[in-house]
């Protein structure tokens, strides 16, 4: 059955960063799964290890303890530059802080990963462009960060994150900064991206956004407390209210 | 990442950041336009003390007083001229015995001194030169008016005297000088002739002289019986070598110096070719050249410097930007090659825009000069020194660029995405 495919692999991962004498837990062992077409919402307080736990699912960073598999793949057994590539071909990032390069147009945002994809100039100015029309911003490829607001940002970096047509999707709090018009804008993009069949990974720390998500977990003090399915899931498009 | 990936992220990073880029590349480019033009100057000066002394004639032997010096080899010229000045060994009659030498066509004695030279109320301090007919024949040097000193003035220490052509200037502007009784030391001089304007030669104006008979000069002026040097005439380019050792132990002979092992430290005299004056005026003037240089050098390592300095700054400025990169799918590879690019892209337009501004530095220094100093001016310019100065500033580029290349390759994407 296609649709219970395995994508991501979480078991007892645990994480602690040591800063001199002082040692912080952020993750007590953690283990969930994520299959294909799911999508994922990672809650907790600010501070329980969100983000961490979404920077070792995507490659990002490696666990203290515990694995981490990608489609079967072990991140123990990948090299910097194997998972550089995985995160390439595979996956696509949408941060809180936007992080776009500054003086930069939003195309060439956008076209990023494909510089280090080995595709040819042409085929890359395409799948540039259809991200940048999936988000609505077609009108603004041409103009640099500092010249649009929160939200397009955010629309440029998700047209970045998906502009490799990634399997997987990691959104680390991407209406955090935004007022609620955007968020509500962001968070559709989100939804329609997940029907189309990308497999989406949401860190929020906002009840009201998770509610979006198929499923959702709760972190706390660097373990799962709560792991279940959204029972009343909310949808971007019928509106968007704190 | 292919290579034109590299290259056109490294040009858009550069692009992006134009006012470090251009500080950047500020250092290269006058790094190498100071070494191209500091080797031009020098390699300028060269030349033209070459072809001054080549100018001398190539069968002139030069006789000096004073020991042969560890320290003219090593071309402390100054300091050799200086200690001369009291060196009594030479004397005018070591110039006849000298003339007498069958290969010798002839020989000629000089003097030189300073002193106040009065016309009317024009009152200048000059220098003079104590001549004989042969010395003007030697040096090429010809009256335009009236006459030029004889045998006969030598042998009676007349008080005639030929002005040099400035010197006639200064002293009478538009007036007849010939017959006219000028004073030099409190003793009075008739002129019987004006040189013909020769310019600056060996850094000598000699236009500004007085030219007197030498025993004149010695018995009524200097109150000496040296001579400040001798030129020899040779009959043949080619026995030059031969003669020179004839010369050697005829003034051994004459100034009873008991030398059988032909140490020329023993002498009191020394004989220099014109091949050997050209060495040691090259040796001076390559001297100059490799002090200008190594300045030039300095201005290089010090834009080399700027450029890594600026590299690790921007690699701070920029770690956000590299852990981003990283965070979709750069490799270590890949951020090290578009430092290294961009490196390598400031360093060759900074050499390119380094070696066009040398070029004009070098042609704009040459005609200056040349003007300032009323000479000619061929200022060569070398391939060496732009190759030199390319090569240094291209492997500054890439250690410099590579240094700070890695250190922001070796960042995990998250430490440098956190990086604040
Ligand atoms: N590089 C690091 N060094 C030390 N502590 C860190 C580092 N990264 C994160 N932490 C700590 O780990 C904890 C969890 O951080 P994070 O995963 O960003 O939390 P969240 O995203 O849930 O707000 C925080 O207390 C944070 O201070
Ligand atoms: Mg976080």
């Amino acid at each position: 059955m296609a649709k219970t495919t395995e994508v991501i692999e979480v078991r007892d991962v645990r994480k602690e960063y040591r800063n001199g004498a002082i040692k912080t837990d952020v993750l007590q062992g953690i283990s969930l799964k994520v299959f294909e077409g799911d999508f994922l919402a990672i809650m907790g307080p600010s501070g329980s290890g969100k983000s961490t736990l979404m920077h070792i699912m995507g490659f990002l960073d490696r666990p203290t303890s515990g694995s981490c598999n990608f489609r079967g793949k072990h991140i123990d057994s990948l090299s910097d530059d194997e998972l550089a590539r995985i995160r390439n071909k595979k996956m696509g990032f949408v941060f809180q802080m936007f992080n776009l390069l500054a003086r930069t147009s939003v195309l060439d945002n956008v076209r990023l990963p494909l510089f280090y994809s080995g595709l040819k100039g042409k085929e890359e100015l395409e799948l540039a462009k259809r991200a940048i029309e999936l988000v609505g911003l077609t009108d603004r490829s041409h103009h640099l960060p500092n010249q649009l607001s929160g939200g397009e940002k955010q629309r440029v970096a998700i047209a970045r994150a998906i502009v490799n047509n990634p399997e997987v999707i990691f959104a680390d709090e991407p209406t955090g900064n935004l007022d609620s018009k955007s968020g509500q804008q962001i968070m559709d993009v989100l939804q329609k991206l997940n029907n189309q069949g990308h497999t989406i990974v949401l860190v929020t720390h906002e009840k009201y956004t998770a509610e979006m998500a198929k499923k959702m977990i709760l972190i706390k003090d660097g373990k799962i407390v709560y792991n279940q399915k959204v029972d009343h899931r909310r949808f971007a498009k019928d509106g968007f209210e704190k | 990442m292919k290579l034109t990936d590299t290259f056109k992220t490294a040009i858009i990073g550069l692009k992006t950041n134009k006012t470090r880029s251009a500080l950047t590349m500020l250092g290269i480019v006058i790094g190498i336009a100071a070494v191209i033009t500091m080797n031009s100057i020098g390699a300028g000066a060269q030349n033209l003390i070459l072809s001054r002394v080549a100018s001398m004639g190539s069968n002139n032997i030069f006789i000096e007083p004073g020991p042969w010096s560890k320290r003219m080899e090593k071309g402390s010229m100054m300091q050799s001229m200086v200690e001369e000045a009291n060196i009594t060994s030479l004397k005018r009659e070591d110039a006849i015995a000298i003339a007498n030498h069958p290969l010798i066509e002839m020989a000629a004695p000089f003097t030189m001194g300073v002193g106040r030279i009065v016309y009317l109320d024009v009152d200048k301090k000059s220098s003079y030169s104590g001549i004989t007919p042969d010395g003007q024949k030697i040096n090429e040097n010809n009256v335009i008016l009236g006459r030029d000193i004889n045998e006969d003035e030598v042998k009676s220490m007349a008080k005639v005297v030929v002005l040099g052509f400035t010197l006639k200037e200064d002293l009478f502007g538009e007036e007849d000088p010939i017959g006219k009784i000028i004073r030099i030391q409190k003793t009075n001089f008739r002129v019987i002739g004006v040189m013909e304007e020769q310019g600056v030669q060996m850094f000598q104006n000699m236009d500004t002289y007085a030219f007197i008979p030498i025993t004149t000069t010695q018995k009524l002026l200097l109150g000496t019986d040296h001579v400040k040097w001798i030129i020899a005439k040779a009959w043949d380019e080619d026995r030059i070598d031969e003669i020179v050792s004839d010369l050697r132990l005829l003034l051994r002979e004459r100034h009873s110096i008991y030398n059988p092992s032909g140490d020329l430290a023993k002498d009191d005299f020394k004989i220099m070719t014109q091949k050997e004056t050209a060495d040691i005026l090259t040796s001076v003037t390559g001297v100059l050249t490799m002090f200008l240089s190594s300045v030039a050098g300095i201005a290089l390592v010090v834009g080399g410097i700027g450029i890594m300095n600026i590299m690790l700054v921007s690699v701070n400025e920029r770690t956000r930007e590299i852990g981003l990169r990283k965070a979709v799918g750069a490799r270590k590879k890949d951020i090290l090659n578009q430092f290294l690019m961009e490196a390598v892209t400031l360093t060759f337009l900074g050499g390119v825009i380094g070696i066009l501004l040398g070029l004009t530095f070098s042609y704009l220094g040459g005609v200056i000069l040349g003007n300032m100093l009323d000479l000619k001016w061929s200022a060569p310019l070398s391939l060496d020194s732009i190759l030199l100065s390319a090569g240094v500033a291209i492997v500054i580029g890439l250690v410099f660029g590579i240094y700070p290349a890695r250190k922001a390759a070796e960042l995990s994407p998250i430490e440098a995405l956190r990086y604040e």
